[in-house]
């Protein structure tokens, strides 16, 4: 255990040592929450309903979705495929770790130190725009769903990142992946805005259960369909991680590590 | 006096980089199909998205769905045709740290070649015409539409373009003198992004951050203005006298950043 901690010690000073770097990628972050927050603020103005959701559940849905999604999507994993493009993924290996907690270490490292920028950055925008955001509820719950998109967000990462033992063209699903996490996973609107059988498409696929759902929960608009939903998050944890563990087996068989 | 024969040369370079390019990008040729696929995906994706706020809302802050998509597509239009010219931008950054850049200076030509205009993106290329004749669409169902908005239209998109010039200038002037900060050009983009709607929906003080610090309203939101009729000359004057002056900023900044540059890992 000792091992990780220190693998998540080093992790976040790597961040210090570019702090310049790090303190423009929160800079970035912050215009993109105000582009997306400000926006949805002028449009709700005006109604006391927007599509079921009033001024202030729309906009405490925008504040929480942003707070979760950096802890969820946050990750170090893009680095992997590199990694493997380059042969340095051998030092890793060779090591007295686990491979996948090595990495999960990084992850929790970088999901730590975003969350801690990204809950002051909320507050601010908050502070400014004058609302008061929803109390968070159905803890136990907000934590069981939460776990699941985590772990389903670092198995698909890894999957994505596992392409490169066969391609050195990894940017290119990962581009693809990364659009859809960004609009499709409910960081521009909540999903149940769209028509209801396009919601319910949705709600088939992995997306929805990274943070989406968690969100939902934590600001208390649980629907009938509840136990369903858990159902799927479970189910889409368990294929993730059973398609991450074999791609890993398949890819280590085929590599021929070469470069070190 | 303009040397006409120095223009051929750089147009003849130019053309030369070019086609480089186009031989690169299609060494990847499944790279091209998930990167036109994503592209596309996010284009009508927000579309879309614009869409279901409309279906909820017959006005954005006085806006018809026409007019916000109008805004959206010159969002989209200025900031492919950047992408598509300035590709090169992106690859700034290793060629400063692994010592490349020298390789660059020392070559009988402008740098700019090389490093602003050396990687024409013909995947943009492919996107910026489906964004013409989209915007085109829309324009024509304006109820409104003049010969005189639309060559004005035109104008403020190349002052637009001039404007974000100037940014991949300031860009690569950053890329020389702060060498620990990889993604500046994302920086760029983050805040060009916020041009995809309306200044006029967000409040005080980011509508002012937005024209005059950052002046988005003026690049990307104006143009717009001017095909939809609801604009005033003075801000038109101003946004052009504006990119140039811009574009006069980013040659002394650059100019300072090479004087700057430290020959340094090659």
């Amino acid at each position: 255990m000792n091992k990780y901690l220190t693998i998540f010690n080093v992790t976040i000073k790597e961040y210090f040592a570019y702090r310049l770097s790090f303190v423009l990628w929160r800079f970035r972050t912050l215009i993109n929450l105000i582009v997306i927050f400000f926006f949805w603020f002028a449009v709700s103005a005006k109604y006391t309903n927007f599509a079921g959701y009033s001024q202030p559940a729309l906009l405490s849905y925008i504040l929480y979705a942003s707070l979760i999604s950096d802890f969820v999507i946050g990750t170090r994993l893009g680095d992997i495929a590199a990694e493997i493009n380059n042969g340095n993924i051998i030092n890793i290996i060779l090591k007295p770790i686990g491979f996948f907690n090595y990495y999960f270490a990084r992850d929790l490292a970088d999901k730590f130190i975003n969350i801690v920028f990204s809950f002051g950055e909320i507050l601010i925008v908050a502070y400014i725009a004058r609302i008061s955001l929803s109390t968070p509820q159905n803890l136990i719950l907000f934590v069981l769903f939460f776990l699941c998109g985590l772990m389903i967000s670092y198995y698909m990462n890894l999957i994505i990142a596992f392409l490169g033992f066969w391609t050195t063209e990894s940017w290119a699903p990962r581009f693809i992946f990364t659009i859809l996490i960004s609009l499709l996973s409910g960081n521009f609107f909540p999903l149940d805005m769209l028509p209801k059988t396009l919601y319910q498409i949705a709600l088939l696929t992995p997306i929805p259960y990274l943070f989406f759902l968690p969100t939902k929960i934590i600001l208390g608009r649980i629907d009938n369909y509840l136990i369903l939903e858990a159902m799927m998050a479970f189910f889409w944890l368990l294929i993730s991680r059973s398609i991450a563990h074999f791609i890993w087996k398949k890819g280590n068989k085929s590599f021929s590590f070469w470069g070190r | 006096m303009i040397n006409k024969n120095k223009i051929k040369r750089n147009w003849k370079i130019f053309w030369l980089f070019s086609k480089f390019a186009l031989k690169t990008t299609f060494q990847t040729r499944w790279g091209v199909a998930f990167f036109i696929g994503g592209k596309l995906m996010r284009f009508f994706f927000l579309l879309g998205f614009l869409f279901l706020v409309f279906s909820k809302t017959k006005s954005l802050y006085g806006y018809s769905f026409q007019e916000a998509a109008i805004f959206f597509m010159t969002f989209n239009l200025i900031d492919n045709a950047a992408q598509f010219l300035f590709r090169e931008v992106y690859r700034f950054r290793p060629l400063i740290t692994s010592g490349g850049f020298d390789l660059v200076l020392i070559k009988p030509y402008h740098p700019f070649l090389r490093i602003l205009l050396g990687g024409v993106d013909y995947m943009d290329l492919l996107t910026l015409v489906l964004y013409l004749l989209i915007t085109l669409y829309f324009a024509f169902q304006l109820p409104y539409l003049s010969f005189i908005n639309l060559l004005l239209y035109l104008l403020l998109l190349t002052n637009g373009l001039i404007i974000a010039t100037a940014f991949h200038v300031i860009v690569l002037a950053l890329g020389i003198l702060i060498t620990s900060v990889d993604h500046t050009i994302m920086i760029y983009r983050d805040i060009t992004s916020i041009g995809r709607f309306p200044l006029d929906i967000y409040r005080e003080p980011i509508r002012f951050v937005f024209t005059f610090v950052f002046p988005i309203a003026l690049m990307m939101n104006l143009p717009a203005q001017v095909l939809i009729g609801k604009f005033n000359w003075e801000l038109v004057v101003v946004a052009i006298v504006f990119a140039f002056g811009l574009l006069g900023f980013s040659m002394l900044l650059w100019k300072k950043a090479v004087k700057h540059y430290q020959s340094w890992g090659g």
